[in-house]
């Protein structure tokens, strides 16, 4: 009798496992994306720098939304209630089918359309049904830029200031473009083709300074941040990124975090003679603006060649964070995330300027990088020290970060050598993430990263330096991380330090992301789905195939009739797509730097394209 | 005469008969007197009056099956960057030089006109940084590329990591400039 | 007569393999030296142990022709009583000679190693078909010395060379330092060099690697640690700007035209990296990797075609105009 007993009850305590097992996994079930809720975020959030980031009104005036960064819109009309429904109002075609990465901006019910090359701009008027255009501006840039144009001859957008747009055309001039009527303002020649520069990047204006840097970090350019009087085109400063203190405008104000960036003559003396000259370190990517503390914060690319062996020593002031002052452009502190970069890891990343909640109620000045070597930097805007630097993504290259002395990791058996090919490099050239920057949700507290699982082999060889020519002195082939996707989407808690939920995409994620109040969180794959997501779960609410791949920035803003709407541009290319854009040969794992080998099949699954979508939810 | 003797004077006679044999020639500076380098081949299809293309440059035989003149050329594929751009075929920056499509005509003297004018696109002009005599060899080492040199012309592998199929094996792509796409 | 003539020919030719420059007997390094005091030790053992054998040999034939025995004789002959002690002395000095042989070598490789542990100036040499790149690696980076097909070196200061190579297999020789290393493309391999005597000396590559194998030298100059130091600080220097009209006619076509597309000049634009480093051309011995020494016309000779001094060699004959050599010339002599 007992001896039955006992075995009811452990058949029942078996069953009773088993549902409640059964249970747990069921609730687990994910959607078709494979999304994967992994932690709760914390119960502090941190919200975006105050002065930095004001109200939204309804328009969308500069890439990065405000000068914190946030890429977060205020509206919420548009919800996890009703996205579903979503659908387009009206498409925009620009005619040129090179990578479009540019947000469209909107302002006072007109839309500002930022083409790649040929660099046009286009202004649609809102007010009127199917937004028909107002004006377009030519500037005819060099043809021949395109050719030392490393990752597509593209352009990161423009900025509107003061009746003004301000952006940057890829053989080397800033313009200034009247809204009004759509005429050039002013135009300043600032970076020369012939020595491979080009300019891709959207400028940012602060304090009357039209704030802009140059491309090239492939060709042996040598890398600057110039400040433009906004009114007149005129040069206010140039800070350059390589060379003697005076050119790299280090001054007695400055101050380093950590003794390794601390010193006299650091951005000659941590290179081999001369190589300063040829040494990269350009500003293609992100800036923000603290107007509290009037700091610019921007990174600088990788060192040139790609072959560290041909330069010995830190190579600053390259693969780095810089803080300066607008006015006078001085840097105020510096910290070199890479030193001695073995792997194109840039670390021109933005920066979103968040306050970070303290224990007694004060607010910490902050700032977030999701960096491209694979850490998620925290630190202290005031004076670049690290809070915290977590991996967001699968890292071999590097051991950590020592949060001590401040100094990345490296990891001896990863190292390219001349002559041998090191192979399962994690992650690879274009990092944990790239150029699209993430958003930030002050709702939420969570940064959304669109970013990479891209690992690669490299063979290092010597570089020859002929100006107008690429130096980089290595063959790579990229592929896939662990687990098989190229791309993944994840929600990242900066106080607690780690991921929220992840999306694990097969296509590498080469768009940015757009955050709104409304709870969703919009962003682009490699092949033309532009996705809703909500910005709690990371669960799939929406998704609208467009003609060609995103990789363009999402944008939301209020239209004439008080109505909600999203835009995104689609149009494949850039470093990752350019299999596609330029029309490579996929048996050639080496093309485009090695990511040939990583979307060899993005042929068969999108083409080129040039069109701005523009979505609202049904009248 | 023995046997012996009488093998080894016929082997001797076969060895000196065979010692005839034409191996390549190979010019270390080119024509004495300097090379040439033909000014731009036109790419086009319509030839008013003759419909046909120009004939083959003279220098370009020379060039086109000649085993050290490629090998040459390879090496001036890497250090004069053209694998920065075009990688080892499959094109990045610069378009692919490895499939059949040609804007410019895909002949070695094309091929050579487009490396010393440079191309609208971005593609440098290099008269006046590479003799002509290079330009011509970098020339031949392009068309291995899309499988044009005689098989025993080719290297049968890169100096560095590649991973493309090696020269001896790559497929014959078409070059005649109506097969390229033209915008 | 004719014997005797032959004798002191062969003498004197030995004699003249002598001559300084590139000498394995030199023994002006502490690797080259070790080497001779090993070489010595075993030519004068082997070579007793040798007219010990011949002595026996000659003994045993001057024996045989006295006793008068012969092959067939099947009278058991007696041991001669010297046969057994002689064995034994024979043996004990086979083992005694391979000893000292043995225990030299080791002490000899130790002594190698000791010195190798310790070296005070780091450097690295990359060969190329078919030249020597030069590079001293100090510890502050901004210091770094790159030149080509010349060495030189303080006297009496360790110096480890790490060897590398960008295309094919080559070795590195300095007789009168130091044996030979190869250069293995993919691989990185060292040579410690300690020279003990100043001098010039000249190196070469010792492994086929080429059709200018024959014509890839290295020049050494070994002098004392304030000369070198001299030397040092001027190689640091940038070149000089061209001072005459002419000299800035070869600057500009120098920067301008095909050579700035694989040589480097530091300070000017001309910065390839494929070619030998042409900063201070005109203070070392020789060119084009000790195929020539450097003199004006030698000089003249190699810029205008360098493919008939070394045909084959990866610089190519560009077809200068007269006007255009000239002012090269001037410009490269400037490079001092």
């Amino acid at each position: 009798m007992r001896r039955t007993t006992l075995i009811l009850a452990a058949v029942a305590a078996v069953i009773v496992i088993a549902v409640v097992l059964g249970l747990t996994f069921l609730d687990r079930k994910t959607d078709e994306a494979a999304t994967r809720q992994l932690n709760e975020p914390a119960a502090l959030k941190a919200i975006p720098a105050r002065a930095a980031s004001p109200a939204d009104d309804g328009n969308w005036t500069m890439p990065s939304k405000d000068y914190a960064s946030t890429r977060f819109s205020g509206l919420n009309q548009i919800n996890p209630s009703n996205v579903g429904k979503l659908q387009v109002a009206f498409t925009f075609s620009t005619g040129t089918t090179e990578g479009f990465e540019a947000p469209p901006l909107v302002v006072d019910n007109t839309m500002y359309v930022v083409a790649p090359w040929p660099n046009n701009v286009f202004a649609l008027d809102l007010t009127k049904p199917g937004a028909p255009p107002k004006w377009m501006y030519e500037p005819k840039p060099a043809a021949a830029a395109k050719g030392v144009a490393c990752c597509g001859p593209v352009n990161r957008g423009a900025f509107y200031s003061d009746g003004r747009l301000f952006m940057n055309l890829l053989d080397g001039h800033t313009v200034a473009i009247d809204v009004a009527s759509g005429k050039e303002v002013w135009r300043t020649k600032l970076g020369d083709i012939q020595k491979g520069e080009t300019m891709t990047m959207a400028p940012l204006v602060a304090d009357g300074k039209v704030l802009v840097g140059n491309s090239g970090g492939e060709m042996g350019v040598r890398g600057w941040l110039a400040a433009l009087d906004a009114g007149s085109g005129k040069l206010a400063w140039k800070a350059y990124s390589t060379g003697p203190d005076r050119d790299a405008l280090i001054g007695p104000d400055y101050r380093a975090p950590y003794p390794q960036d601390q010193g006299r003559e650091l951005g000659v003396s941590s290179w081999g003679p001369e190589q300063w000259k040829i040494g990269g370190g350009t500003v293609w990517g992100w800036l923000s603006y603290d107007p509290e503390l009037k700091l610019i914060y921007y990174g600088t690319s990788n060192p040139g060649p790609w072959n560290a062996e041909q330069r010995p020593g830190d190579n600053k002031w390259t693969a780095g964070v810089f803080a300066r002052d607008v006015a006078t452009g001085h840097a105020r502190w510096y910290y070199q995330s890479t030193p001695h970069d073995l792997f194109d890891h840039d670390d021109i990343n933005e920066t979103i300027l968040v306050d970070l909640p303290t224990r007694d109620g004060k607010r910490f000045p902050a700032m977030l990088r999701p960096s491209r070597n694979g850490y998620f930097y925290v630190q202290d805007r005031r004076n670049g020290r690290i809070l915290s630097a977590d991996p967001y993504a699968h890292v071999n290259a590097y051991g950590g970060v020592d949060l001590k002395s401040g100094r990345l990791i490296p990891v001896a058996e990863k190292e390219p050598k001349e002559g041998r090919v090191v192979r399962d490099i994690c992650p690879g050239p274009p990092g944990a993430k790239d150029w699209n920057p993430s958003a930030f949700s002050p709702v939420t507290g969570l940064l959304y990263i669109p970013h990479l699982n891209i690992c690669m082999d490299m063979g290092v060889k010597n570089a020859n330096y002929i100006p107008g020519t690429p130096f980089v002195g290595a063959d790579v082939k990229m592929y896939a991380g662990p687990g098989g996707n190229r791309g993944v989407f994840t929600a990242w808690d900066p106080i607690a330090r780690r991921k929220v939920f992840e999306i694990k995409e097969d296509l590498p994620l080469w768009s940015p992301a757009l955050a709104t109040a409304g709870g969703l969180v919009f962003y682009g794959t490699m092949d033309g789905w532009f996705k809703a997501i909500d910005a709690n779960s990371g669960k799939l609410l929406w998704q609208f195939k467009t003609g060609s791949g995103i990789i363009g920035q999402p944008i939301s803003y209020r239209g004439p009739d008080k109505r909600q709407y999203i835009a995104v541009p689609s149009g494949v290319g850039g470093w990752a797509g350019a299999i596609v854009s330029a029309d490579l040969d996929p048996r050639d794992p080496t093309a485009a730097l090695g990511f040939v080998n990583a979307t060899k099949d993005l042929k068969q699954r999108t083409t080129k394209g040039g069109t701005v979508y523009v979505f609202a939810l049904p009248q | 005469m023995s046997s012996l003797y009488r093998n080894s004077l016929a082997l001797l006679l076969a060895v000196a008969a065979l010692s005839a044999c034409e191996r390549e020639e190979r010019q270390s500076r080119g024509k004495p007197l300097g090379e040439t380098v033909p000014a731009s081949v036109s790419p086009d299809t319509i030839f008013p009056q003759t419909g046909k293309l120009p004939p083959l440059h003279p220098r370009a035989a020379a060039y086109e099956r000649n085993a050290s003149a490629i090998a040459e050329g390879q090496r001036l594929y890497s250090w004069m960057n053209c694998a920065g751009c075009h990688s080892h075929g499959g094109g990045g920056m610069g378009v692919a030089l490895m499939d059949g499509k040609w804007r410019y005509g895909g002949r070695i003297d094309q091929i050579v006109a487009s490396i010393a004018e440079g191309r609208p696109n971005g593609m440098p002009a290099w008269r006046d940084r590479l003799t002509e005599q290079q330009m011509w060899q970098i020339a031949a080492y392009v068309r291995t590329l899309s499988g044009q040199a005689p098989k025993d012309a080719v290297s049968a592998r890169t100096d560095e990591m590649s991973g493309t199929p090696p020269a001896t094996q790559t497929r014959r792509e078409p070059t005649r400039p109506a097969d390229s796409d033209q915008q | 007569m004719n014997r005797r003539i032959a004798a002191v020919a062969i003498a004197g030719a030995l004699l003249a393999s002598c001559n300084g420059v590139q000498n394995v007997m030199g023994g002006d390094g502490a690797e080259s030296a070790n080497f001779i005091r090993l070489f010595t030790l075993f030519m004068v053992l082997c070579t007793i142990m040798y007219l010990i054998v011949v002595a026996a040999l000659l003994a045993a034939l001057w024996r045989r022709r006295r006793s008068g025995l012969t092959v067939d004789d099947r009278r058991h002959h007696q041991i001669s009583p010297i046969v057994r002690p002689a064995l034994i002395a024979w043996t004990a000095l086979v083992v005694t000679g391979l000893t000292v042989l043995t225990v030299a070598s080791f002490f000899i490789d130790r002594s190698n190693a000791a010195t190798a542990s310790k070296p005070a100036i780091h450097m690295t040499v990359t060969a190329n078909q078919w030249w020597w790149d030069v590079e001293y690696n100090l510890p502050d980076v901004s210091k770094t010395l790159r030149t080509a097909n010349e060495i030189h070196l303080p006297v009496n200061v360790p110096v480890h060379v790490t060897l590398k190579s960008n295309d094919v297999i080559h070795s590195f020789w300095i007789p009168n330092l130091a044996g030979k290393q190869d250069l293995i493309p993919g691989r990185l391999t060292d040579v410690l060099l300690l020279a003990r005597k100043t001098g010039l000396y000249r190196g070469q590559c010792a492994e086929f690697c080429g059709v200018q194998h024959a014509q890839m030298a290295l020049d050494v100059t070994v002098e004392s640690k304030r000369d070198f130091e001299r030397w040092y600080s001027a190689q640091l220097a940038t070149a000089k700007p061209p001072a005459t009209p002419l000299q800035r006619a070869g600057y500009r076509y120098f920067t301008t035209r095909e050579c700035a597309a694989c040589h480097n000049i530091s300070g000017t634009p001309a910065s390839g990296q494929v070619a030998p480093d042409l900063t201070h051309l005109a203070s070392r011995r020789s060119i084009a990797a000790g195929a020539l020494p450097m003199n004006k016309g030698n000089l003249y000779g190699w810029v205008a075609d360098p493919q008939s001094q070394k045909p084959g060699n990866h610089m190519p004959t560009v077809g200068l105009e007269p006007n255009e050599l000239h002012g090269l010339i001037a410009y490269l002599e400037t490079l001092k």
